[in-house]
């Protein structure tokens, strides 16, 4: 692919902290390789606003090699961007062009208010998860791999669904702020497998309890979450969800 | 989970919605089959005889009023949703995706459902109303004693004024996008999705409930106005 160097105009939410109204900035982001990432053109930004006596601006990164969930950008309308099954960090410049004029929002939902410019606080998912995405075992030596035998297809959607990085994309794209997808992915990679059975009723039924506590709205089946999803998350896994929450509705006992 | 919490969550009440909606489609289809009747050259004998069978029989007497209670528990569930829903994101993006990630029919559910009751008040107001509680005309036929009200004779009177006409059209448009979109969500809701189905599914949600069955409704006072 041939490389090139452009000139691009950022627009790009500026908040203080959560109590400050915000307001877009317009930033020039000059001799943008294509090579770079988004991340890094940020970071090419970020280095003349330091230089210029600025606040650069704050966004969530960790890995960057797209795997961590941290990186939650909404790029011209899109969240990670224009390319599918894309973090932001693994977003290459080259998916733009020279004179480009670039809309940079962070997340937008109730449920994940700014804490500065484009970083969210996604502390709502971590209560979801304490709310039943876990098993109990017992510590102590591991068991022998294979004394729980489990059906190839089912450990193969298992691990698809584990494959959710938690990033907040679906809540992101989704007209109705609905965290359904990721929920759905963590309920999924657990009820598949001989080990999330005994907690399947009460996963299903807290996390969904919890999902609507922290003000996530409802899933209202636009699929554009799946559409947005970094990790192709499907939209079987809510359909699965809603099967283990009419389930444990109808037959939990508490 | 008590049965009152369970129908409370964001599941049980889309569960509620769905459940309705699906009986309502139920509906869409019988009520189609007995107004093709409309279109015989019968003086209105069959269609008449089928309203007096409907007006008066207690078992679908009884289903009818459930049928509007069904219609205004999904209404009212499905706005109480599309508010959380909204309040759900309080600052709203300035860039949306548009028609890149979801399909224009899937988000438009509440406004083509608002058409949709907007609708069936005026339609209810033409047709049930006068049936149960106006003045009817009535007609003789041969076989009945007793002479029957010509809803039939009504509906013909109706459909010679063209913006009603016109009307009924835009509710059936309404229709068909809602169930294009909403006869599969319906079924996604319950956890039906399965690659063996989703083909079947999909077919009947567009090709019959958003396009065979609005085109039904429709073309029965286009018709009757061109008589």
């Amino acid at each position: 692919m041939e490389h090139y160097n452009m000139n691009l105009t950022l627009k790009v939410w500026r908040q203080k902290n959560k109590n400050d109204q915000g307001r877009f900035e317009t930033l020039q982001a000059k001799d943008i390789s294509s090579e770079m990432s988004f991340l890094e053109m940020f970071d090419v930004v970020n280095e003349q606003l330091i230089n210029d006596g600025k606040d650069p601006v704050a966004f969530d990164h960790d890995c960057r090699e797209g795997i961590c969930g941290s990186c939650s950008m909404h790029i011209n309308g899109r969240a990670h961007g224009p390319w599918d099954g894309t973090t932001t960090c693994q977003l290459h410049m080259r998916a733009f062009n020279d004179g480009d004029t670039i809309t940079v929002e962070p997340w937008r939902a109730g449920a994940f208010p700014v804490i500065k410019d484009l970083t969210v606080d996604r502390t709502a998912f971590d209560r979801i998860i304490e709310a039943g995405g876990y098993i109990s075992v017992n510590t102590g030596n591991a068991q022998d791999a294979n004394c729980l035998p489990v059906d190839k297809n089912d450990a193969d959607l298992s691990f698809a669904a584990a494959s959710c990085i938690g990033c907040g994309a679906c809540v992101a794209a989704c007209k109705n702020s609905s965290a359904m997808l990721f929920v759905s992915a963590k309920v999924s990679q657990l009820a598949l497998l001989p080990q999330g059975h005994p907690e399947k009723q009460s996963r299903a039924l807290n996390m969904v309890a919890q999902m609507d506590k922290e003000g996530f709205g409802s899933c209202t089946n636009t699929g554009a979450c799946e559409a947005e999803c970094p990790k192709e998350i499907s939209l079987t896994n809510i359909a699965r969800l809603n099967r283990e929450f009419i389930g444990a509705g109808f037959s939990s006992e508490k | 989970m008590k049965w009152s919490q369970f129908f409370n969550t964001s599941i049980g009440k889309k569960l509620l919605v769905g459940a309705t909606g699906l009986f309502l489609c139920s509906f869409v289809i019988v009520h189609l089959a007995g107004n093709f009747q409309l279109l015989y050259n019968d003086q209105g004998k069959a269609f008449n005889a089928y309203a007096a069978f409907m007006g008066h029989n207690s078992l679908i007497q009884f289903i009818a009023w459930g049928l509007k209670i069904v219609i205004l528990l999904h209404a009212f569930i499905a706005i109480q949703l599309t508010f959380s829903n909204r309040a759900a994101r309080p600052v709203k993006y300035a860039v949306s995706p548009g028609n890149q990630t979801s399909s224009w029919f899937s988000r438009q559910m509440a406004i083509m459902g608002s058409i949709l009751f907007i609708f069936l008040i005026i339609h209810l107001a033409n047709f049930w109303a006068k049936f149960h509680y106006g003045d009817m005309p009535t007609q003789t036929y041969a076989g009945f004693e007793e002479p029957l009200k010509d809803l039939y004779r009504v509906s013909q009177e109706t459909f010679k004024q063209g913006w009603l006409v016109a009307l009924y059209v835009i509710g059936m448009i309404g229709l068909s996008f809602h169930l294009i979109h909403g006869f599969k969500s319906a079924c996604q809701t319950f956890g039906l999705n399965h690659k063996k189905y989703n083909g079947l599914i999909n077919f009947i949600g567009v090709w019959l409930f958003g396009i065979a069955i609005p085109i039904g409704f429709a073309i029965i006072p286009v018709v009757i106005y061109f008589k």
